[in-house]
């Protein structure tokens, strides 16, 4: 594989990797703006925003932009999340340059008044949609609870109240503030013409001008509050726990990586032991959560109500447990494994490579090989995992529980 | 070689293997295949350039293949056989396959247990022993049977609080002919009443190494893994299952109250299966229904109107039967309006397809053929299923050439020859709707 990158003189910046013997190419266009980078009176812009890039330009209806995607067979999509916008398409190879050009048309939205009025009766919806998803829903209210009026506390998807009151004249403002070519990195992995690829870009994006385009950066240790909200149709208690984590940037990222599978991946962790192989819990998982400039960890429990107590005072346990006596070398030996055995089955497909290349620019401004990572992991030790699990306060955490009304 | 556009298929036959070798267009695809002396057979595809291998086991004893009153006893048996087997108890068991950075995956299908993993292919070999030891000898103690059936409770359970899951899942417990479409989680007093005994007696029914499909893909050697499990899985005991009977279909509409924000609306008609010749057709026709971001429903009850944000329709099969399940979930006030316009978007269909369409809709379907061929896990799906559902493997390129020969005209006619009439629905929220 060959790693190529250039930048051109408004900033934005191309990257890619060449793997001629794969079958297709992904490419995605990752934008540096999320809900961190909104102000509350806008909150959920920068979503409503992706899905109305897909809605034309002044050359492109909304139609249009679906046929031109479906003739060419991409498998196509974005998603926005609280810092980053991404845009991405798999395609045979031949369709490569078509769907790169698209998409760089495509970062020039018209965002017309009345796209925007029928979008916004979509947005609700998934927003109803997610308020029927448990899993998804106490998630997104312990990061604002864990949050607090810290930016990253931000809901992606906003509010009702919110998104009724967005005008598509504020829209076209954060586009304007946001969707900057220094702002933006545009990334291609699989099969794929460099010099080519690096053409429809330059003829798509070269004349955007540079501007001025920043982020608020600080890190937050999280209120460590707790909380319970009831909904009459829930059935089960849907628990998630906020801690500190690392940022992206941290050279203990691996550590927290391997520190999270350790805790509550879904097989062989502490908590699939302690809680899912005794029935106690369906669900019990912890991620590492890396951002920019800051980082969490999340766990997600599910269970009855009557075994909530018992749940959370066994995790507490293991969480107290592990402050107290660290890991074991071979905890952290199945972790790796399970680890590299994951980065090598994500990075055969070009559009799971596709993810990590472009994070890894956007977030450190570097390119990352497989190699690199995997050596990274390799080189883990029980000692710096032991340290992180201190330096993060791994017994201290926020907590948001969503389930049935309980009798007092 | 042969000539661009052209065709070939030959076979190899090498100490008890075949090897089929595609070639069309320039692609070439070898498809390993062997049926051991007990009856077993394994299934391999090989891709050059990738490091990992993807199998899956497909083990008879399906959802639709437990007793009555048995619901919910497959899922059961997926979750105990890992609880201790072989020389392993359970925490040895869980921790080999942890070292060996085995990413699991186990699933009940109608027609079989499927039990599953990923891996980086230097640890093939012990993997594949462990499952042997998972499959053939497993302890399945008293003791570990309460936890793994309480598990299953707790996900069947769970469900209530998904009820986008939910409304696809009894869905298809009322479009199928009973026992096809039962529930992989079973119903709660069914699972309520199953016992250790009961179980372990079914394990022991259901162990027909005759019926069981090794199916791999990506980096492995393929004499090795006959040689291996031959050796383990040794001679056949025949344990030879009942036909199905088939009964009853559900209701031809259900509303499951639940005072959430939506109602999640599924709805089912009857197609062509997957080893028809009509399949190509009526995969092209789901297509032009909802293949895309151009398709109809997408077009007509998100970009036109602003409905839903999900709605999708996709197609389904069995060896027994099949379908077009469509999903959308949507306010309350809105739930008619959606169900008139998808109801409507389904019957219009046999009424003309563009060229547009139809190009758009093969190409989507090609596509995604070739998308999926590069992850192993998928291709070891992929040959585990053709073969059970056809017997054989299909190459990439005679799914192709497939997609290709269908025309405007030979899905309108396959429509107008099948139309639409019977649609199973089922909603599940604070609202009914009349269909």
């Amino acid at each position: 594989m060959e790693f190529k990158h250039k930048t051109l003189a408004n900033g934005l910046v191309l990257i890619g990797e060449v793997n001629p013997p794969a079958k297709s190419a992904a490419v995605g266009y990752f934008v540096r703006t999320g809900a961190r980078d909104e102000t509350l009176d806008v909150n959920g812009v920068s979503h409503f925003l992706e899905h109305m890039l897909f809605k034309g330009t002044d050359r492109l209806q909304a139609s249009q932009v679906n046929e031109a995607f479906d003739s060419r067979g991409a498998q196509f999509n974005a998603f926005t999340s609280e810092e980053q916008t991404v845009y991405y398409a798999s395609v045979l190879p031949e369709y490569l340059q078509d769907i790169t050009a698209l998409w760089g048309e495509l970062m020039r939205p018209a965002l017309r008044e009345d796209d925007f009025t029928v979008e916004k009766n979509v947005i609700k919806e998934e927003i109803a949609m997610y308020q029927d998803t448990p899993t998804f829903d106490v998630i997104d209210r312990c990061r604002s609870l864990h949050f607090g009026t810290h930016p990253c506390g931000h809901s992606v998807l906003g509010t009702v109240e919110s998104i009724d009151g967005l005008t598509a004249a504020q829209m076209r403002a954060y586009f304007a503030r946001r969707y900057a070519p220094n702002n933006l990195v545009v990334a291609c992995a699989g099969s794929f013409d460099w010099d080519r690829f690096c053409g429809v870009v330059e003829a798509a994006a070269g004349a955007w001008p540079r501007q001025e385009v920043g982020r608020s950066l600080s890190d937050f240790q999280g209120t460590m509050q707790k909380a319970r909200a009831d909904k009459a149709n829930l059935k089960r208690e849907h628990i998630c726990l906020m801690h500190t984590g690392v940022s992206a940037q941290d050279p203990r990222r691996y550590a927290a990586a391997l520190l999270g599978m350790i805790v509550g991946d879904d097989y062989g962790s502490r908590f699939y032991w302690d809680l899912v192989d005794k029935a106690l819990a369906e669900e019990a998982s912890m991620h590492f959560g890396p951002m920019d400039g800051t980082g969490l960890f999340y766990c997600y429990l599910r269970c009855a109500t009557r075994n909530a107590p018992r749940v959370l005072s066994i995790v507490d346990g293991i969480l107290r447990d592990l402050v107290r006596a660290g890991i074991a070398e071979d905890e952290l030996v199945k972790a790796k494994n399970k680890v590299l055995s994951a980065l090598v089955l994500k990075n055969e497909l070009p559009m799971g490579r596709l993810g990590d290349l472009g994070s890894n620019w956007m977030y450190l401004g570097e390119y990352r090989s497989i190699e690199q990572e995997v050596d990274a992991v390799k080189a883990v030790t029980t000692d710096e995992v032991n340290r992180l699990i201190h330096e993060i306060h791994l017994d201290r955490y926020t907590q948001y529980t969503l389930g049935p009304a309980v009798s007092a | 070689m042969v000539e661009s556009g052209g065709w070939c298929e030959s076979r190899l036959v090498d100490a008890g293997t075949v090897k089929i070798v595609f070639c069309g267009l320039g692609v070439e695809q070898r498809i390993d295949k062997c049926v051991l002396p007990n009856g077993l057979v394994v299934l391999g595809e090989p891709m050059p350039g990738v490091e990992s291998v993807a199998f899956e086991f497909l083990l008879p004893g399906g959802a639709a293949w437990m007793p009555p009153g048995y619901g919910g006893a497959a899922n059961v048996i997926s979750e105990w056989v890992f609880r201790g087997a072989g020389k392993w108890n359970s925490r040895q068991l869980g921790d080999a396959l942890d070292g060996l950075g085995v990413q699991r995956s186990s699933s009940i299908g109608s027609a079989h247990i499927y039990l599953g993993g990923a891996l980086e292919s230097s640890n093939l070999a012990p993997a594949l022993a462990l499952y042997a030891d998972v499959i053939l000898e497993p302890h399945l103690t008293d003791e570990q049977f309460e936890p793994a059936r309480q598990l299953i409770v707790e996900e069947l359970q769970s469900m209530d609080d998904e009820p986008r899951q939910k409304v696809m899942i009894e869905l298809r417990k009322r479009f199928y002919p009973d026992p096809l479409g039962r529930s992989n989680m079973g119903e709660l007093d069914e699972l309520q009443s199953l016992t250790a005994p009961k179980v372990r007696e079914l394990v022991g029914a259901y162990r027909d190494v005759q019926q069981t499909i090794l199916a791999i893909a990506g980096k492995y050697d393929f004499e090795a893994v006959c040689r291996q499990i031959e050796s383990v899985f040794g001679p056949h005991q025949p344990q030879p299952l009942s036909a199905i009977g088939l009964g009853a279909k559900g209701p031809a509409y259900t509303h499951i109250p639940n005072e959430g924000a939506q109602v999640h609306i599924g709805l089912m008609t009857p197609t062509a299966r997957f080893a028809e010749e009509a399949y190509y057709n009526a995969r092209t026709a789901v297509s032009v229904l909802s293949g895309g971001m151009s398709a109809r429903l997408f077009t007509e009850v998100r970009e036109k109107r602003g409905l839903c944000y999900a709605i999708g329709a996709r197609y389904h099969s069995l060896r027994e039967a099949a379908g077009i399940a469509c999903y959308a979930g949507t306010s309350p006030d809105k739930a008619q309006e959606t169900y008139d316009v998808i109801l409507a978007e389904f019957h219009r269909l046999a009424e003309g397809i563009s060229a547009e369409e139809m190009v758009r809709a093969q190409i989507g379907l090609k596509s995604s053929v070739i998308l999926q061929s590069e992850s192993s896990s998928s291709r070891a799906s992929a040959i585990g299923s053709d073969h059970y559902m056809l017997g054989r493997v299909r190459a990439l390129d005679e799914i192709k050439r497939k997609i290709e020969a269908t025309s405007v005209e030979s899905v309108l006619g396959f429509l107008r020859r099948n139309p639409f009439r019977e649609f199973t629905v089922v909603t599940v929220g604070p609202r009914e709707i009349r269909t």
